[in-house]
């Protein structure tokens, strides 16, 4: 039994430096090189790894402060800071990639009495000045809580460690995912896409979804919590749908369906087409950046479709369910990302994997990886 | 509500609201995720009614599911009320013998 107590100990030393040496990659000297491909992703405990695109090898590894969870992170457009809402979907963290330094902070409940969360709703503005945030407050008092209404909380990137709301606004119910376009206006997901003037905190539906008339068609439903930012520079997502056969909208009868949203976040304009019929679930779905005519979905299998033709192409089996899709910029390489610690490369042509990165440390979880170009 | 049943209490007492014109004053407790009353059927069995979309094997999807109170009647919610519910499991794979069963705490 002993010999067992020290064999542990013995496996947690090794482990201990082993951790020690991925986080001696912290340091400062190991800055991104210019003009590089890489990806973010983050993971338990709380990390933030930096993979080299060239070779698919984790290339640094950040320990981000407080508690994980969700960890979901966008880039900056400086290509050097990463934003990501952490600790427990209750703080915003600004970290610089070349030092793993955090260089911006905001608590997200920041009036007395409130316990504020966002629910993955957060975006950058497209000069990186500005940081925006929905959140939800409950007013917790001694003998109940009160829903307060959501809000929009505009952070000004330069305060620092220590931002403080400098706008608000309120704020639809039930938002999530938010992005920024070229013009400044923010676009964000929730009953229907709302299209906002971050200035004035007025907002009008940018592309009807609960609200949509479509004949034919039941609302969609949109479950989506990863805000890609792709190589198309569009904010889009999956959403299912219900075909009818006639006017009586039985839904026994009806096809259900996969489409696609996408907001052009150059021009704002918003598009959806349905691309294939719901046979299994996808968590996410990106288009192809060497062809946007095809889909690749994953959940349980990565499946690649052709949009216009409605017809599934290929599918490909995977060792384990992954929640998330990206692509290199150039769309030669597929990512599977999020649930373990491990990220796998496809072939997107051929659906076969090429390998598979295992990350330092736990569960992405729910992370979404983000790629860019230093 | 055209093609949605009520099952239980809380569901039945929307109905109403909504039969008497009050369902503005339904309000949940967050945003679409987050302990809401979600209609999703849960682990036991996926979207068409078989198990081959969920998520597989059920380790890929805990954490998915704690972190964001996505179903706090399976899973604890680590968003809020058991935030270091998988301290000791941070890999869920290896280490999913150290995940414990939690209970309210005495008011």
């Amino acid at each position: 039994m002993k010999a067992g107590v020290f064999a542990t100990l013995a496996l947690t030393v090794a482990t201990s430096a082993s951790s020690l040496g991925a986080w001696a990659a912290n340091s400062s000297e190991t800055a991104l090189k210019a003009g590089h491909e890489y990806m973010i992703v983050t993971n338990y405990p709380n990390n933030l790894h930096v993979i080299d695109l060239a070779d698919d090898e984790v290339y640094k590894s950040c320990k981000l402060p407080d508690a994980f969870g969700p960890g979901t992170a966008m880039m900056a457009p400086d290509n050097r800071t990463a934003y990501v809402l952490n600790n427990h979907f209750g703080d915003l963290y600004g970290i610089d990639l070349d030092t793993c330094k955090s260089v911006f902070h905001a608590n997200l409940s920041n009036v007395p009495g409130e316990l504020a969360r966002s629910m993955f709703s957060f975006a950058i503005s497209p000069d990186g000045k500005e940081v925006y945030a929905t959140v939800n407050p409950t007013q917790q008092l001694n003998d109940h809580y009160v829903v307060k209404p959501p809000r929009l909380e505009v952070f000004r990137a330069a305060d620092g460690l220590a931002a403080k709301p400098v706008r608000s606004f309120p704020m639809p119910r039930q938002v999530y995912l938010m992005r920024a376009a070229d013009d400044g206006s923010l676009f964000v997901a929730g009953p229907d896409i709302y299209k906002m003037d971050v200035n004035t905190g007025k907002y009008e539906v940018a592309l009807p979804l609960r609200n949509w008339k479509r004949p034919g068609f039941s609302a969609p439903d949109v479950l989506y919590f990863w805000p890609h930012q792709t190589a198309q520079h569009d904010f889009s997502m999956l959403y299912t749908v219900s075909r009818f056969t006639d006017d009586k909208q039985d839904p026994a009868t009806a096809e259900p369906m996969y489409g696609y949203l996408s907001i052009d976040l150059k021009t704002g304009k918003t598009s959806n087409q349905e691309f294939a019929s719901l046979t299994e679930l996808y968590f996410t779905g990106l288009r192809s950046p060497k062809d946007p005519n095809q889909m690749y979905g994953v959940l349980n299998r990565l499946a690649r479709y052709d949009i216009k033709e409605r017809k599934l192409i290929k599918a490909a089996n995977l060792e384990h369910t992954y929640y998330c899709v990206a692509f290199n910029k150039s769309g030669s390489k597929l990512y599977l990302a999020g649930t373990f610690n491990d990220i796998a490369v496809f072939d997107p042509q051929s659906l076969e994997k090429v390998k598979n990165i295992k990350l330092p440390g736990g569960d992405m979880s729910i992370s979404t990886t983000q790629v860019f170009i230093r | 509500m055209k093609h949605l049943k009520p099952l239980n209490n809380k569901a039945q007492i929307l109905e109403q609201a909504v039969a008497q014109d009050r369902v503005e004053e339904v309000v949940a407790m967050s945003a679409v995720a987050g302990c809401t009353a979600t209609t999703d059927p849960g682990w036991e069995v996926d979207a068409f009614g078989g198990v081959s979309s969920l998520c597989q094997p059920m380790e890929a999807d805990l954490y998915g599911c704690s972190d964001p109170c996505w179903w706090p009647a399976q899973v604890p919610d680590m968003m809020s009320t058991y935030q270091d519910w998988n301290a000791q499991a941070t890999n869920s794979q290896e280490d999913w013998r150290n995940l414990g069963t939690v209970f309210p705490k005495d008011k």
